[in-house]
């Protein structure tokens, strides 16, 4: 058990309607924790610098959700030689984002104020995407699955790149959250959860002299369990009339000899990394041979 | 930071709103321009995937008129600097973005553009 039950993790289930519910514990939450929840957030997670490490010279990225900006840097040893766009919905993380810096370079980042489930892009606008703990804020599977094919639509379908990151019920045994499960709740569905952040009058840059000493804001997630990310992405892919497999699935039989071009999507990565699931995917298209 | 290389990935995304979304007209523009490092290799990597005519037209309408109509097939040393300077030192600071099919204003505040549509306007 924590020993402070104010930041203990609180099982809950949706009732209000899923846009009021976001605005409030989510959107409202991070503008008002913005700057602590900042300082707190620095260290780019190994997994998301090598994705940006491995992206090729001349290559547009989305970051979609960026927060504080901490991937925008990077690759940091490669400055400059590509340029990933953050997109947030929190006003007053995009003006700490904006400044990102990592190491001695001073330079201003490009930042949108959108949402991560609308597609404010042309089509296939970008060669890479990354969604790091973003997903898990919205608040029905329709939404969490409409959210995957905004970032999908919005990469190129030929060589699109993606990396998408939600937190997990497994939990790391180093982590101070354990995550309760209710009663109500079915297997393959994951769990929704306040996590509190507690915020202490001197964080908050807002707090009146007679605000009380802390306060306690209740950020809401969903939960991913195991397998749960990978058939959101597989159903978002088929949803767009995606193939899911490797780019030789493409090559099935073609009707009358026609022609056609086949897009697919394939997974290359599917694991658990410090209480999160991640999947490395991308895009690919193939021309069907005459038959 | 709205610049023109993000502005030439941007699309009007409302409801219904699927021709002529793009590009988006700039309004009441303020320009400030912020040097930034020349890094070659990616501007000729992007080059591919600039909408040209889009580029060419809001560069113009914010008073840079460098851009050729058409896009070179030989880009050289020159030619790439002035496209650096185009994509990425030109920092829209106030104004707005407007749908030409639409009308639909996306303002610009603090060099942050303003995206989010209100819940009857989202597809």
């Amino acid at each position: 058990m924590p020993s402070d039950t104010s930041k203990a993790v609180i099982p809950i289930q949706v009732i209000d309607e899923p846009q009021a519910h976001e605005k409030r514990h989510v959107h409202e939450v991070y503008d008002q924790i913005a700057s602590h929840f900042s300082s707190t957030r620095y260290k780019p997670w190994p997994v998301v610098a090598n994705f940006l490490q491995s992206i090729p010279t001349g290559w547009v990225g989305l970051d979609s959700g960026t927060g504080n900006g901490k991937y925008l840097p990077l690759p940091a040893n490669r400055s400059g030689e590509t340029w990933t766009i953050g997109l947030d919905r929190s006003q007053n993380l995009l003006r700490i984002a904006m400044n990102a810096n990592y190491g001695d370079t001073n330079c201003i980042r490009e930042v949108v104020l959108g949402d991560a489930i609308e597609t404010c892009w042309r089509v296939s606008a970008f060669d890479y995407a990354i969604s790091i703990a973003t997903i898990h804020h919205f608040s029905t599977k329709e939404r969490r699955e409409r959210a995957v094919q905004s970032l999908l639509q919005t990469l190129s379908p030929s060589h699109g790149r993606a990396l998408i990151y939600v937190w997990a019920i497994e939990q790391d045994a180093l982590s101070k959250r354990s995550i309760p499960i209710s009663e109500q709740s079915s297997p393959g569905h994951g769990e929704d959860v306040f996590v509190p952040w507690v915020l202490s009058k001197q964080q908050d840059k807002s707090a009146s002299d007679s605000a009380p000493e802390r306060r306690v804001h209740h950020r809401y997630y969903h939960m991913f369990e195991k397998g749960e990310l990978r058939d959101l992405i597989c159903g978002a892919a088929h949803g767009m009339g995606l193939t899911v497999g490797s780019p030789r699935e493409g090559l099935g039989p073609v009707a009358d000899g026609m022609r056609q071009k086949i897009r697919g999507l394939e997974i290359v990565e599917d694991s658990w990394e410090r209480s999160n699931y991640y999947i490395e995917l991308r895009l690919w298209e193939v021309e069907a041979p005459d038959s | 930071m709205v610049r023109l290389i993000t502005h030439n990935l941007l699309a009007c995304h409302v409801k219904g709103c699927t021709t002529n979304n793009f590009p988006l007209v700039f309004q009441d523009a303020q320009v400030e321009i912020h040097e930034a490092e020349f890094n070659e290799d990616f501007i000729r990597g992007f080059m591919p995937k600039i909408e040209w005519k889009a580029l060419v037209d809001s560069a113009r309408q914010l008073g840079d008129t460098s851009l050729p109509e058409e896009q070179p097939e030989m880009a050289d040393d020159d030619f790439l600097k002035t496209l650096h300077h185009v994509l990425l030192e030109m920092h829209i600071e106030e104004g707005a973005m407007v749908c030409q099919n639409c009308g639909h204003v996306y303002p610009i505040s603090n060099g942050i553009p303003n995206m989010l549509l209100a819940e009857h306007e989202i597809g």
